[in-house]
């Protein structure tokens, strides 16, 4: 049996369809709007902020310098002052403030290039490192410990205890040749030869014997 | 997360045979509304079938109300979605002539293929004119330039061009299409009912 119902509803079916576009387009206009916020999500970014990668050591770096690595810009994000005072070679000096500038986004929007940003410790670098990310700027990382780090462990590597690992020390004489490299003397290096005293030779004496003088003759 | 291909969900490789399988089914499609006949296209011009204009229309607005609701959920980027560009000059004149084309072949260029398959003999002479236009337009594409790439107005959309809201604008766009359906109806009620 034909339900009689179903039937009488189906003979509306394209005014019922109809109704429905209707009310899905009408409901678009009526949702509640907010404001979609530009950049990358939240859950992108906290993936972002947790990852390993996000950070390069300073060995990596100074081997990356040492190498010649085209594909790293090195950006001080300090103040001039600092940076005119101490700053890593080729670096370039974008302070903190200056960040959203127009003249600083073709360095760091941009996707050639490894962009290693680096303060004095890593706390001003990682909240530019936030901003970057939250603009969507890719291949941005941050120098862990700063120059801080980078004193201590590449400009001024400290000498490994006598009963420490070989890889310590292995670590050590690398940082003491990138140290070197970054032209810190060392006093082995400066050491100068003690200067060798030539002994004098002795003068060999020669004697000459006098010839004797013949005694005088008696003559005339 | 979408568009899926532009943000990885989908591997860049699969858009080719995506693509074939979406083809696959549009074809089928349209073979089942009957849209591989001329008789029934050409129905639209003359008002006694108007199952074209409905079902493009129905497909068009369907589509806009899915895409804004998955934009306001999250499920899918409007931004990055492909915006065709548009060219002034060839758009009109090209519309002018493939109206023309329509009329008097009963066809648009997809549902020719689509009766082509189904062994359509005018479709075959049909698709022999396309493929004499392309020639045509091919070797004559130095003359033709100037229209072809005339009035470049960048990949703008309705809503960019008349700066009104894009939710206003898709339930206008809804009510306007629901007027002439039931208009269209009207029209094929007055005609003498064809069989074909």
């Amino acid at each position: 049996m034909v339900n009689r119902k179903l039937v009488k509803v189906l003979t509306f079916r394209y005014t019922i369809l109809a109704l429905i576009l209707i009310v899905l387009a009408g409901g678009l206009v009526l949702l509640p709007k907010y404001t979609k916020h530009e950049g990358i999500n939240p859950e992108e970014l906290l993936s972002n902020a947790i990852s390993p990668e996000r950070y390069i050591s300073t060995d990596a770096l100074a081997d990356k310098i040492v190498n010649q690595d085209p594909s790293n810009i090195l950006i001080d994000i300090r103040e001039e002052i600092e940076f005119t005072k101490y700053s890593l070679p080729n670096a370039i000096n974008i302070p903190l403030k200056n960040l959203l500038d127009e003249d600083s986004i073709p360095y760091l929007n941009q996707n050639q290039f490894n962009v290693v940003l680096f303060s004095n410790d890593n706390f001003y670098a990682d909240q530019a490192w936030i901003l970057c990310n939250r603009l969507g700027y890719k291949n941005i990382r941050v120098l862990k410990g700063g120059l801080n780090l980078w004193f201590t462990t590449i400009i001024n590597p400290l000498k490994p205890d006598q009963n420490e690992s070989a890889e310590e020390f292995t670590l050590y004489s690398t940082r003491k040749a990138a140290s070197m490299f970054f032209g810190v003397k060392y006093p082995e290096q400066v050491k100068v030869d003690a200067p060798v005293i030539k002994k004098k030779a002795p003068k060999k004496v020669f004697t000459i014997e006098k010839k004797k003088k013949a005694p005088a003759e008696g003559g005339c | 997360m979408g568009p899926l291909i532009p943000n990885g969900v989908i591997p860049y490789e699969w858009s080719n045979i995506i693509a074939i399988l979406i083809g696959i089914a549009f074809g089928f499609i349209l073979e089942a509304s009957g849209f591989s006949s001329s008789r029934k296209l050409a129905g639209v011009f003359y008002g006694y079938d108007f199952a074209v204009l409905k079902v493009f229309f129905t497909a068009a607005l369907v589509a806009l109300i899915g895409l804004l609701y998955m934009d306001y959920l999250g499920y899918l980027d409007m931004g990055s979605m492909y915006v065709h560009p548009t060219y002034l000059w060839g758009a009109i004149v090209g519309g002018a002539i493939m109206g023309v084309g329509f009329v008097a072949g009963g066809f648009c260029p997809g549902t020719s293929l689509c009766a082509v398959a189904i062994g359509k003999i005018d479709a075959l002479v049909y698709v022999v004119g396309i493929m004499i236009g392309v020639f045509i337009f091919s070797e004559l594409y130095v003359l033709f330039q100037p229209l072809y790439e005339g009035a470049f107005e960048g990949n703008i959309t309705l809503m960019d061009s008349f700066g009104i809201n894009r939710y206003w604008f898709v339930f206008i766009f809804t009510i306007i299409a629901i007027v002439i359906f039931k208009l269209s109806d009207m029209i094929r009620k007055r005609n003498k009912k064809i069989f074909y």
